[in-house]
């Protein structure tokens, strides 16, 4: 990888989010880091200058005081002096002014209530993390010039509507912030709805978590974003288990703890402790992230204990009904109630559920009909649940479960 | 920057004996109350209350000329009702006010940049 290559990864994100604040025009600081970008491609060549980030940055931001000026100019017909153009060695000899870090404004911005939801996540990747057009309209399985859309219609909302280029203050911090946690639930779940992760969505889901980790440390003290951070770090480090040899989906409980990433399990747990010792602190009832994590976390500690403490996992799921009582949350309880207890149970409160038409539903319904021996009604169920088109590694587990029916 | 709020209410519901109702009363003490209050804070570019949807007159405009009609440009649920002009620094801020503006029971606030005025005028 070049060293231009590596700047537009590693710094990208930054020096765009750095731009984009100080002119309050994402667009300008999007055509300002590309112009740059070309200008360090014929200039550069194999002599890179010590810094490249700042480099970028410092040309880029001349690039757009430049086009702003040609703008302010442009009725009377007055063309500037053209800048001289810094060498490398100008920028090996002088030090430049640290790249302020506005990713927190940028990420604020890019996920304001206003913006349409479904731009959101790609427009703060894209800004924030750098990714281009053409990554985000693969991850999100879009053509390219639908994304690019979106995202032109996210950018003229935020330049004509006048969305403030501000960090929230403390009266809507919580609001604001809330929003900001959806749009990366959201996305992320979206990037690990299919188990198999072959295709392009496996690096979309690093992306988030690393925006996550980015966000966890920008605003360390708010437990919400590190009990976020923790749950995405819990669930990548579960990627490399989710398939089994041929290809069908493994559940959770039956992972093979040594595909998991150790690593990331570490990180994940130090996130949540960090996380409930903030919430401890300051007296609060862990939110309904918090819980989530600390239900990822109860699997994770399998990696240890070699089983999974089902009754733990059921009281979290109890607690969480208490703050987030939705169909979801109340069918991960029944599953957890079969695993720990009682199927017969479980399976009454699925059925109270009713949710026909939903895939986890029915094929939680008929896990737990196969669980009481009603094998007949089980492959029923299995049928419904395949019809409604799981995704291939999905489809092929129900289809291992119904032949165990079918033979039982 | 400006922007025009755009106050929207189910009327039939708010208000069911029209422009005699008690909540019409309130909400335009409440208005005339909120209008004091922005003001106060020097963001109140101007403004009105429309009556009721019932007095409306529609001119239609097709290419085969212009028709007069009863009633207002479309039949909605909720009908435009008035409308604020506020010079606050931003969609924020606009926000903020849209968020204490009397509605007397459901209702939304259309919060719409307005284009800056003409040179000369």
């Amino acid at each position: 990888m070049s060293a231009l290559d590596r700047a537009f990864r590693e710094a990208g994100g930054r020096v765009v989010s750095a731009l984009a604040a100080g002119f309050r025009d994402l667009d300008l600081a999007e055509e300002a880091f590309a112009e740059a970008c070309a200008r360090a491609a014929s200039t550069w060549g194999d002599r890179p200058p010590l810094d490249p980030a700042a480099w970028l940055y410092s040309v880029a931001r001349r690039v757009a005081l430049d086009r702003l000026r040609h703008k302010a100019t442009a009725g009377a017909h007055r063309p500037d002096e053209p800048e001289p153009e810094p060498t490398p060695e100008d920028h090996i000899m002088r030090m430049d002014p640290p790249i302020p870090d506005e990713r927190l404004r940028l990420i604020f911005v890019c996920c304001h209530p206003a913006i349409a939801p479904d731009a959101r996540a790609a427009l703060t990747l894209k800004t924030v993390c750098g990714l281009t057009t053409a990554e985000l309209a693969q991850a999100y399985l879009l053509p390219e010039p639908t994304l690019a859309q979106r995202l032109v219609r996210a950018k003229r909302k935020i330049a004509e509507a006048g969305v403030p280029f501000e960090v929230p203050g403390p009266e809507r911090w919580g609001e604001r912030l809330d929003a900001v946690l959806s749009t990366l639930e959201v996305a992320y779940a979206q990037a690990h709805a299919d188990a198999a992760l072959a295709g392009p969505h496996a690096g979309f889901g690093r992306e988030m978590l690393s925006l996550a980790a980015l966000l966890a440390r920008l605003t360390p003290d708010e437990p919400e974003v590190l009990a976020l951070a923790a749950s995405l770090h819990l669930t990548e480090a579960r990627r490399g288990a989710r398939l089994d040899a041929e290809g069908a989906m493994v559940p959770l409980s039956e992972q093979d703890v040594r595909d998991w990433d150790a690593a990331l399990c570490d990180a994940g747990e130090r996130l949540l402790a960090r996380s409930a010792a903030l919430s401890r602190g300051a007296r609060h009832a862990p939110g309904p992230r918090a819980i989530q994590s600390a239900i990822h976390a109860a699997h994770a500690s399998r990696r240890r204990s070699g089983v999974t403490p089902w009754p733990d996992v059921l009281a979290l799921y109890d607690a969480l009904l208490v703050v987030r009582n939705d169909p979801v949350v109340r069918a991960n309880r029944a599953v957890a109630l079969a695993q720990a207890f009682c199927p017969a149970a479980a399976l009454a409160e699925i059925d109270g559920l009713g949710a026909v038409g939903w895939l986890p539903w029915h094929a939680a319904r008929a896990d737990m009909l196969a669980r009481l021996g009603r094998h007949a009604e089980a492959v029923a169920e299995y049928d419904a649940a395949l019809a409604l088109s799981p995704k291939p590694a999905e489809a092929l587990f129900l289809k291992r479960r119904r032949a165990a029916s079918v033979a039982a | 920057m400006q922007y025009a709020l755009l106050i929207h209410e189910n009327e039939a519901e708010s208000y069911p004996a029209g422009e005699a109702d008690q909540a019409w009363l309130d909400i335009l003490s409440a208005h005339t109350a909120f209008g004091g209050q922005m003001a106060r804070a020097g963001v109140m570019r101007g403004g009105a209350g429309l009556k009721s949807v019932a007095t409306a007159t529609t001119v239609r405009v097709t290419p085969e000329g212009r028709t007069v009609h009863d009633g207002p440009f479309a039949e909605t649920r909720e009908q435009l009702g008035g409308l604020y002009m506020i010079e606050v620094d931003d969609l924020d801020a606009a926000i903020e006010w849209a968020r204490k503006l009397p509605i007397a029971r459901n209702g939304s606030i259309e919060i719409r940049p307005m284009l800056p005025a003409p040179e000369g005028l």
